[in-house]
């Protein structure tokens, strides 16, 4: 019995990793522009098949790869801020949005037309694919990403409370216009936040794609559940992002195993309904009131 | 005759027109046309092209052969997205052309669910690749089965499993879409009654991105040998990886998916020592290896059940409206019924009142990622 729930519990922490790394991507555009950047999947896909086009196709070394899929992903996010946000920044949050869902449909099609249809299959890091520890089996993948997870969530904690630039896009997502009445570069922190969210939806596809293959719907089938765990542990909230994440993994793998397997779906967006109702500010936002 | 400046118009927009309608009433008239409904995109999109394919390799082998009724035969395609909302669009856009005669219409048992409304409505006969028994069960005169329906397929696992592998303790995995539903419930009829009832009867949605729930209640339940009806191979990659990952190294006797090109490429060595039911194994028949010649030659990889069965489909189709000289629907379908002995790469055809044209399947071994042909079991009940 021990040994089903921990050999559960691993796996839904693994895959609630991926839901928060694309999560935290969806908080941090949404706490600089006040926009939910619904293209956040469709980062992990294209990051994904950069993968596959410099491993596979060129064979290039995986960690060659690796870090110019990220130089890809980074150069993205430079692209989606300008093609995207920037020329509609003064607008209100609902043609930004419209644009974001444009470009993710994009996005997709782009990589189905140059790419086609075709699964692909991805090696992962290492080439042991697993451990057995006792009665538990550890996916070296799922390892990884824990790893890199919980090392995101050190370095974002080092980085947004003990740099310079870390302290300028928080003043910056707190307060455009204070920000900039202060000398800080608005354009420049939201670019930098675009790069950064991409870069960090990016990581999630290449960590996942060895687990799920690489495929044009990989994206939106994660940002779904990503969305999800954000406005459960509170929108605009970091620790939210990635505590929402894991917590949704971590739900659905268990109701699959004792409540219903076909309704495995259904269990995240319970959850989300619940909290809506109950708890609309999530696990760690605040309630905002609005005067009468 | 006073002419107008009215008449002076309209006299030189008909001069401009004319010329055009009439060449396109003749190119409408020169050929034969097939409609088919098919993946180009969506998660299906990789083996929609090999059924366009096989459909096309059929084609152009009537053509080369004179045709039918003195005229060529055109396929016309319309992308069906892998969902059932794209094929009933795809349906009506051909169904709209009156000048289609006859259609192939989906391997996918919920989009031929999804379309047969529309295809009862139009009254023109439709060749599918879905294998849900319930599709030539509900009255619709116009589907046509060029596969053999789950009904036969569940009834092989179970024979094969039971009878040549002497497993007894099943667990039987399956979606929970039509297909699957049908299936899981085909293969469970079916053990029952040769004694062996599952002990564990797990359906999982379609696009889940883990199983490991599913691999441990496999686990839990104590079962020997392993029945599965997987609708999507990327599905069927990842709980393949993760259930011999987790230790489960039963015997597996799957639905056909477990033999496609794409789930051997995503799964690998995790389906070595599986079994397949195949309606379409190149072994198993002469009609089959011909095909697999013809298959390989023109696209440079082995064929499987995407292709042969749009192959046969054209086949069957273009020799019913040869046989009946006509392109009337209720003509054409009584030959398609009057078809009999008709040596397709699925197999035998012998159509039956209900649509159904085969009535067994192949069952294979994946030996070390190459499908090998093992046995063939036909029912004649």
């Amino acid at each position: 019995m021990m040994d089903i729930v921990l050999q559960l519990l691993f796996t839904g922490i693994g895959i609630g990793a991926v839901y928060a790394l694309v999560a935290l991507g969806f908080v941090l555009i949404f706490r600089a522009t006040n926009v939910v950047n619904f293209a956040q999947g469709e980062f992990s896909m294209v990051a994904a098949y950069l993968m596959v086009v410099f491993s596979v196709d060129l064979g290039w070394p995986y960690w060659l790869s690796f870090l110019l899929a990220l130089g890809g992903m980074a150069l993205l996010g430079v692209i989606f801020n300008l093609g995207v946000y920037y020329p509609l920044r003064h607008r209100t949050f609902l043609p930004v949005i419209i644009a974001t869902i444009g470009a993710s449909i994009l996005m997709a099609n782009s990589v189905l037309a140059i790419y086609g249809p075709q699964p692909q299959v991805l090696q992962g890091w290492f080439d042991t694919p697993g451990l057995q520890l006792g009665p538990v089996y550890l996916d070296s993948q799922y390892l990884l990403i824990i790893a890199v997870t919980i090392a995101l969530v050190i370095f974002n904690y080092w980085f947004f409370e003990r740099t310079m630039l870390g302290k300028k896009l928080q003043a910056t997502s707190q307060d455009k216009e204070m920000a900039s009445l202060l000398g800080i570069s608005v354009s420049t922190m939201i670019m930098i936040t675009f790069i950064y969210s991409a870069v960090l939806g990016g990581l999630a596809g290449i960590l996942v794609a060895p687990v799920l293959f690489v495929s044009i719907q990989m994206g939106s089938t994660i940002a779904l559940k990503a969305f999800a765990a954000t406005i459960i542990g509170g929108f605009g909230d970091v620790a939210g992002a990635i505590i929402g994440g894991l917590a949704l993994g971590v739900i659905e793998t268990f109701g699959a195993a004792y409540i219903s397997v076909p309704y495995k779906d259904g269990f995240a967006f319970l959850v989300l309904i619940f909290f809506l109702v109950f708890r609309p500010q999530g696990i760690f936002g605040e309630r905002v009131a609005e005067k009468a | 005759m006073k002419l107008t400046r009215r008449d002076f118009t309209a006299g030189i927009v008909a001069g401009i027109l004319a010329p055009h309608i009439i060449s396109s009433a003749r190119a409408q008239g020169a050929t034969l046309k097939i409609g088919m409904c098919a993946p180009v995109t969506g998660p299906a999109a990789e083996s929609g092209g090999y059924a366009v394919k096989g459909a096309k390799l059929a084609l152009d082998a009537v053509n080369k052969a004179g045709g039918v009724m003195g005229k060529q035969l055109e396929l016309i395609v319309e992308d069906d997205q892998t969902t059932n909302p794209g094929i009933v669009l795809a349906f009506s856009k051909l169904a709209a052309n009156p000048d289609i005669v006859g259609f192939l219409g989906s391997i996918r048992s919920t989009q031929v669910h999804a379309m047969a409304p529309d295809v009862l409505k139009l009254g023109k006969p439709v060749m599918i690749g879905g294998t849900d028994p319930n599709l030539t069960h509900m009255g619709n005169q116009w589907l046509f089965r060029c596969r053999p329906n789950d009904s036969y397929s569940g009834r092989v696992i179970a024979e094969f499993g039971v009878n040549t592998l002497g497993k007894k303790k099943w667990a039987v995995l399956h979606s929970t879409d039509a297909f699957g539903t049908a299936g899981g419930k085909a293969l469970t009829e079916a053990l029952t009654k040769l004694g062996s009832a599952p002990t564990l009867d797990q359906g999982y949605a379609n696009q889940s991105q883990d199983f490991t729930p599913v691999v441990l209640a496999i686990k839990q339940s104590g079962a020997d040998i392993l029945g599965s009806y997987f609708t999507f191979e990327n599905d069927l990659g990842i709980f393949g990886r993760q259930l011999r990952q987790l230790g489960v190294n039963i015997p597996w006797v799957g639905s056909p998916s477990i033999t496609n090109i794409t789930a051997l490429k995503l799964a690998g060595p995790a389906l070595y020592g599986t079994y397949g039911v195949a309606d379409y194994a190149e072994d198993s028949s002469d009609g089959s290896k011909a095909f697999g010649k013809i298959y390989r030659d023109a696209v440079k990889v082995a064929p499987d059940n995407q292709s042969s069965w749009t192959f046969d489909a054209i086949n069957v189709l273009s020799g019913a409206i040869k046989t009946a000289n006509s392109t009337d629907p209720g003509k054409i379908r009584e030959a398609i019924l009057a078809t009999k002995k008709f040596p397709g790469a699925e197999g035998e055809y012998n159509f039956d009142q209900n649509g159904d044209g085969l009535h067994g399947y192949n069952v294979v071994k994946n030996d070390k990622g190459n499908i090998v042909f093992d046995k063939h079991i036909e029912f004649n009940d």
